[in-house]
């Protein structure tokens, strides 16, 4: 992968399988496309490791719908709906292997 | 290996890593005892240094950061990392070392705080925790290839167990610098950080004194790049902020923004995924992949390394109950309620033994004073019941701090708040705020004191703002008087239904005043809620004791100074000035007149027999010598309330009573119940006892009394002063209006000033005025 390819946040993120990590369901993955938001908040998921097309799983919803839990980069990290609204991902379906 | 500084200096190491990465644990283990907790000055972030010999005679002076997940972003706590880093701080020296813990069950993530670590140049030492918890999380990685891959020791650590910690000494003495990585940025970026360079290297031309990096960059141009780097992505540390402004530099800076921007690329986003690319890039190779478990399924496409645990670990196990729909909010409610019983009822007693304790020793030193006096009021009426008002909180806060620091240790902390955050975000609060709140209906101090645990300074606030309204428990003597006395003749359920209706109102101001301050900063964008949530462990005792050791030890420091000296200050009011001789001599007599008018009458009032052993004249044997007892001991004892009472009403506090009486009279109360009402500053539960002793109505403990006078108290017009509607405004005075001193002194060390003590002061009052003010009035007119 170059390293032309960092950086670039004008990615089309719109593309027809492109859904943002809200939508994602319990025990769905989905690979990071892009994150907007206000620089603060984008700063940090990105550094939280919500880039580079990580893969992340949604784990499980609290019992009142809000926060939401996923798995990233092999750590558990919750997230208001509103945040997870910010993060664009192509999902993947669930626990691929290849 | 040369070592760093003359063998007899003392080394400065400073702890970096992020939060839950058991870089407390390590320092705890570093330092032991030799422990200084302070505040760096200007802002609430704990300072934590200690000292730890590494050497037969060399000793290390370690700094504990806060932890943190990055050193560019903006809360309190990451630009003070970042600060002392740099040794920007004129507090705090720069360090000479820089030990990085990594929680190896979390590599990906806590390496980028590394890479940015790397970029400071400072002489390094990574101290790997966590290789237990590794293993079954699919991420095992062998120290010697990580060591091998960064440039820098690499220490595998076991704090609790103190394994690794003496070759973490020797690595700290043979630091060095890690070779700085070429950093992934796109050609695009790079190419306009050389242009950057080179107009800061025009700058340094003309500046002697360099710009403070490391001088053990090898290459000019890395560093200048590095620098250019930093000025980029928008980093203004006070270092280099005034580079920014100046030419070349400052239009360099402003041509290469709008360049890149032109091309789609945002510098700071570049930065943090070159980082994260460089770290994967880690992973990428051999060495890394082969040293796995079997039964790891890992795919390596593109440098891309995603995981997926072979099996769940335990921790997600616990998670399948804990954070369930149904049986994660019944473990929650049962975890609450336990702690919430423990400290409303476990801390009672406690507390008594407390004042016991203080009493009685307060009593063997005041038998060295003067048996009578001002002095020996001073003492036992002033210093001791001051002292004993201060240490008296010390079980609960204990108790509170023992719960606080086993739930945050073990990891349920994140649990409690990912299950409450839902519903304390509408009122623009958080879920790491519900223990704190729930900890309010026992006693806001230690509650307000637990909102340490919220990092989000806004939201800590709004917390510490509205934690009084949790109706503490001081406020239930004074609940209990009202509602026994004068919803008397109600049905025992309705009694409680007032009494929790006193509780809810507590908790609806709390909502309604969080909500103004969710609407108050509506300009600002709302705070995220971003979360780890750490794996489950066993608390460690060590850690857990010194927490509440240190938090107690704090209150009793900080606190404790103010709330000593307002209780001295409202004791003088409630003493000065003093009647004189020939006034209280009237008054004991004019008491003693009235108990021969009952005497004579035939009758006792049973409050004067309490604690007598004695019965009514009627019943009682004739037997002139035990009457005259009998009559001798109630004189004395009536006596005795009547001067205290006609002392109090004399005191600054009883003029104070009366000088108000016209700004409360609206809200129904009389120069009494003002009396009351300051003398409840101390303590809400003074309340009661003030009425007491202003009424002349006999022992705090028995009120039937009190509540005797105070229903047959009546102005001079022969209305009642007591109604059922006084007492429904002076409920929710209580409910509303803060009032308690120790509370003000706690908000005002936790919050670091007293601006917001007071703020919180005059709208808690002002808000108990107006509301309290219209049930009064408009109860009036039904």
């Amino acid at each position: 992968m170059s390293s032309d390819d960092v950086g670039v946040s004008t990615r089309d993120s719109r593309g027809p399988e492109a859904c943002s990590l809200r939508d994602l369901a319990v025990g769905c993955a989905g690979c990071v496309i892009a994150v907007t938001g206000d620089r603060e908040l984008r700063r940090r998921l990105l550094e939280m490791g919500l880039c580079n097309g990580a893969r992340v799983e949604c784990v499980r919803r609290a019992p009142f719908g809000d926060p939401i839990e996923y798995r990233v980069r092999g750590y558990n990290l919750s997230l208001r709906g509103e945040q997870a609204l910010c993060v664009s991902i192509d999902p993947q379906g669930t626990n691929q292997s290849a | 290996m040369p070592t760093l500084a003359a063998p007899s200096s003392t080394l400065v190491v400073a702890l970096a890593g992020n939060p839950n990465s058991g870089k407390s644990t390590l320092f705890n283990a570093l330092t032991g005892l030799r422990q200084k907790v302070a505040n760096y000055p200007g802002v609430t972030v704990e300072k934590k240094t200690g000292r730890c010999q590494i050497d037969t005679d060399r000793f290390a002076e370690i700094i504990d950061l806060p932890g943190t997940y990055s050193l560019i972003s903006r809360s309190p706590d990451e630009l003070i990392a970042m600060e002392v880093l740099r040794g920007l701080r004129p507090d705090t020296p720069a360090p000479d070392v820089v030990v990085a813990v990594v929680d190896a069950s979390n590599l990906q993530r806590n390496l980028y705080l590394v890479s940015q670590l790397i970029e400071l140049g400072r002489p390094m030492v990574i101290a790997l925790t966590m290789l237990d918890l590794a293993e079954p999380r699919g991420q095992w990685i062998s120290p010697e290839e990580l060591s091998k891959k960064l440039g820098v020791a690499v220490i595998p650590v076991s704090a609790h167990l103190k394994r690794g910690l003496d070759d973490l000494k020797r690595a700290i003495q043979m630091a060095k610098p890690a070779p700085m990585p070429d950093w992934p940025i796109p050609n695009a970026m790079h190419d306009e950080l050389v242009t950057v360079g080179g107009g800061l290297a025009i700058l340094e031309e003309g500046n002697r004194d360099g710009y403070g990096f490391s001088p053990t960059h090898a290459n000019r141009l890395d560093r200048y790049k590095a620098l250019a780097e930093r000025l980029l992505i928008g980093d203004r540390a006070a270092d280099i902020g005034p580079l920014s402004r100046q030419e070349p530099v400052a239009s360099l800076l402003a041509h290469a923004a709008s360049r890149l921007q032109q091309l789609g690329i945002d510098p700071m986003q570049a930065d943090v995924e070159a980082h994260y690319k460089w770290i994967e890039s880690l992973f990428g190779g051999t060495g890394l992949q082969t040293a796995q478990p079997p039964g790891l399924q890992t795919h390596a496409s593109g440098g891309r390394l995603n995981y997926q645990p072979k099996a769940t670990t335990f921790s997600d196990s616990l998670d399948h109950v804990f954070l369930h729909k149904f049986w994660g909010l019944g473990v929650f409610a049962a975890v609450m309620g336990a702690i919430f019983i423990s400290i409303f009822f476990l801390a009672d007693p406690l507390m008594g033994a407390t004042e016991s304790v203080i009493g009685w020793l307060g009593a063997q030193i005041g038998r060295l004073l003067p048996a009578e006096g001002p002095l020996h009021d001073l003492w036992t009426d002033g210093i001791v019941a001051g002292v004993g008002g201060v240490v008296v909180f010390v079980p609960q806060i204990a108790m509170l701090f023992l719960f606080l620091s086993i739930l945050e240790d073990s990891g349920y902390l994140a649990r409690a708040a990912f299950l409450m955050d839902k519903i304390l975000a509408k009122v623009g609060l958080n879920g790491k705020a519900f223990i704190p709140l729930l900890s309010g209906f026992a006693c806001a101090i230690p509650g307000i004191m637990a909102t340490r645990v919220m990092e989000n300074r806004r939201e800590r606030l709004a917390t510490i703002f509205v934690l009084p309204f949790m109706s503490c428990s001081a406020r239930l003597p004074v609940y209990a008087l009202l509602i026994g006395t004068f919803f008397a003749t109600f049905s025992a359920a309705a009694r409680g239904g007032i009494l929790f209706s006193m509780y809810a109102l507590g908790i609806l101001a709390a909502a309604a005043t969080a909500l103004v301050f969710k609407r108050s900063n509506k300009g600002t964008p709302r705070t995220p809620f971003i979360m780890e949530m750490p794996a489950y462990r066993l608390p460690r005792v060590g850690n857990v004791l010194r927490q509440v050791w240190l938090n107690t030890k704090q209150f009793l420091v900080k606190a404790g100074t103010t709330i000593f000296c307002l209780s001295i200050i409202l004791w003088a009011m409630a003493y000065y000035p003093r009647l004189g001789e020939e006034r209280l001599e009237k008054v004991a007599s004019q008491s003693r007149a009235t108990i021969d008018f009952y005497k004579f009458q035939g009758l006792a009032r049973p409050a004067d027999l309490a604690g007598t052993g004695l019965e009514p004249p009627g019943a009682m044997k004739h037997n002139g010598e035990t009457i005259r007892q009998w009559e001798d001991q109630v004189r004395q004892e009536e006596a005795a309330e009547a001067v205290a009472s006609a002392q109090l009403r004399h005191s600054i506090a009883g003029r104070l009573g009366h000088f108000i009486e016209p700004a409360i009279q609206p809200l129904g109360y009389d120069w009494k119940m003002g009396i009351g009402l300051i003398g409840s500053f101390a303590a809400r539960e003074v309340f009661v006892s003030t009425m007491a002793i202003t009424y002349g109505a006999g022992s705090e403990d028995d009120t039937t009394d009190l509540s005797t006078s105070m229903t047959e108290d009546r102005y001079p017009d022969g209305s009642k002063v007591w109604t059922p509607l006084v007492a429904v405004s002076l409920l929710v005075w209580f409910s509303i209006a803060m009032q308690c001193m120790s509370t003000i002194a706690v908000v005002r060390r936790e919050t670091g000033g007293w601006k917001w003590p007071i703020i919180q002061l005059v709208y808690m009052n002002g808000l108990a005025y107006v509301v309290c003010l219209a049930i009064f009035q408009f109860g009036r007119m039904i």
